[in-house]
């Protein structure tokens, strides 16, 4: 059935149609589209390089403001990790939310842990060993360079990617961290 | 150049079926012409090729309305990419290759649309008016009612004749790819043209 169905399925298929006319001239439209003036290429273009531009600027601007307007005295909040001053160039601060939800998250994890399979503690603890290697090369690198924004954002995602594991093994939704709280 | 353009003007696809071996000679030099911006000699490309643009277009697609748009665009698209056709394969080839683009990009687009709008339309359409008659026009129907990937293979490869390089080149995947949605539109052809006791 297959080979001779499929000659005879190619022989008509190579007689269907190929060229059928349009109901209606679709000419007049192209016409109108092709003859109208074409804008010049420079324009978009350029348009595109001042929206980076000022994307960029008002990404800076945002920074800045966020950066600037939170100063005052960070506090160690766990004996393995210490929040240094320098860690966030005199512009961040830890606020007490992330303190509260930190030490409320380690609290439960303890207990958690000895819920879990001893593949799974190991797994979870070596995640948290590298975010937290993470943080010290960090903060290292932030002593040399206190202002280094790029660093000071880093930081911050350390945080909040221990923060985040934290959640997830304890299976906790209270005390989430925001981005204000830092 | 002027005086074949000139004559050409009044009627241009009439020209086209006249001019028998000329034809070739013709379309080199309109495409010349269209090239250095001539309009008029873009239409007489568009009248020598809108009925296999459109047909391609339309075998695709399903669909008039959709096919009149991307056979639209596709002349349109043609037009501003006209300077980088180099005549290294046929002129239609290079048309059909951005019709099929032209085809696959309106669907995804449609695609994206649907989605994010959530609507659901389960009407069937109306069966082409594609000029087949009998037998042929079951084929028809039934390449209509194909899945997209082995009706956009069958249609290229066993209706239009390209080989499956090209057609797999035109349509974006691996030759192998074509092959294989070949093989699923033959099968799927086959179970729905058994029903109706096909005899082409």
């Amino acid at each position: 059935m297959t080979e001779e169905f499929d000659n005879k399925l190619d022989r008509a298929a190579r007689q269907l149609a190929t060229g059928i006319s349009p109901e209606r001239d679709l000419w007049p439209g192209i016409a109108e589209a092709i003859e109208r003036p074409q804008r010049s290429r420079w324009t978009p273009m350029f348009a595109q390089a001042a929206a980076i531009v000022l994307l960029v600027g008002a990404s800076s601007a945002v920074t800045y403001l966020a950066v600037s307007d939170n100063k005052g005295p960070v506090t160690a909040v766990a004996p393995e990790l210490v929040f240094e001053q320098a860690s966030f160039g005199n512009n961040y601060n830890l606020g007490p939310g992330f303190q509260d939800a930190r030490n409320s998250l380690r609290g439960e994890l303890d207990v958690e842990m000895t819920y879990l399979s001893p593949e799974a503690r190991v797994d979870i603890q070596d995640n948290l060993d590298l975010i937290h290697q993470a943080i010290v090369e960090i903060n290292t690198a932030l002593e040399r360079e206190p202002d280094n924004v790029l660093l000071q954002q880093k930081l911050l995602r350390a945080y909040r990617e221990e923060l985040t594991l934290l959640r997830r093994v304890g299976g906790l939704t209270r005390n989430v961290m925001m981005r204000n709280d830092i | 150049m002027e005086a074949l353009l000139t004559a050409a003007s009044n009627d241009y696809s009439r020209g086209m079926v006249t001019a028998g071996t000329d034809i070739v000679a013709d379309e080199a030099a309109w495409v010349r012409q269209a090239q250095r911006s001539d309009a008029r000699a873009f239409e007489a490309l568009y009248r020598m090729h809108i009925d296999k643009v459109y047909g391609l277009c339309l075998r695709m697609t399903g669909n008039v309305s959709e096919a009149e748009d991307c056979a639209q665009e596709a002349f349109i698209q043609a037009w501003n990419k006209l300077n980088k056709f180099r005549g290294d394969s046929a002129f239609a080839t290079w048309l059909h290759r951005i019709a099929v683009n032209t085809v696959l990009g309106r669907i995804r687009k449609s695609k994206r649309e649907q989605d994010r709008i959530q609507t659901v339309a389960d009407t069937r359409p109306e069966p082409l008016e594609t000029g087949d008659t009998g037998e042929l026009r079951d084929l028809a129907e039934a390449i209509d009612r194909l899945p997209e990937g082995a009706r956009h293979v069958f249609v290229l490869n066993a209706v239009y004749g390209y080989t499956h390089d090209e057609a797999a080149g035109m349509l974006g995947i691996a030759a192998g790819t074509s092959k294989a949605q070949l093989h699923r539109a033959r099968r799927l052809l086959a179970q729905q043209l058994e029903e109706q006791e096909f005899d082409a």
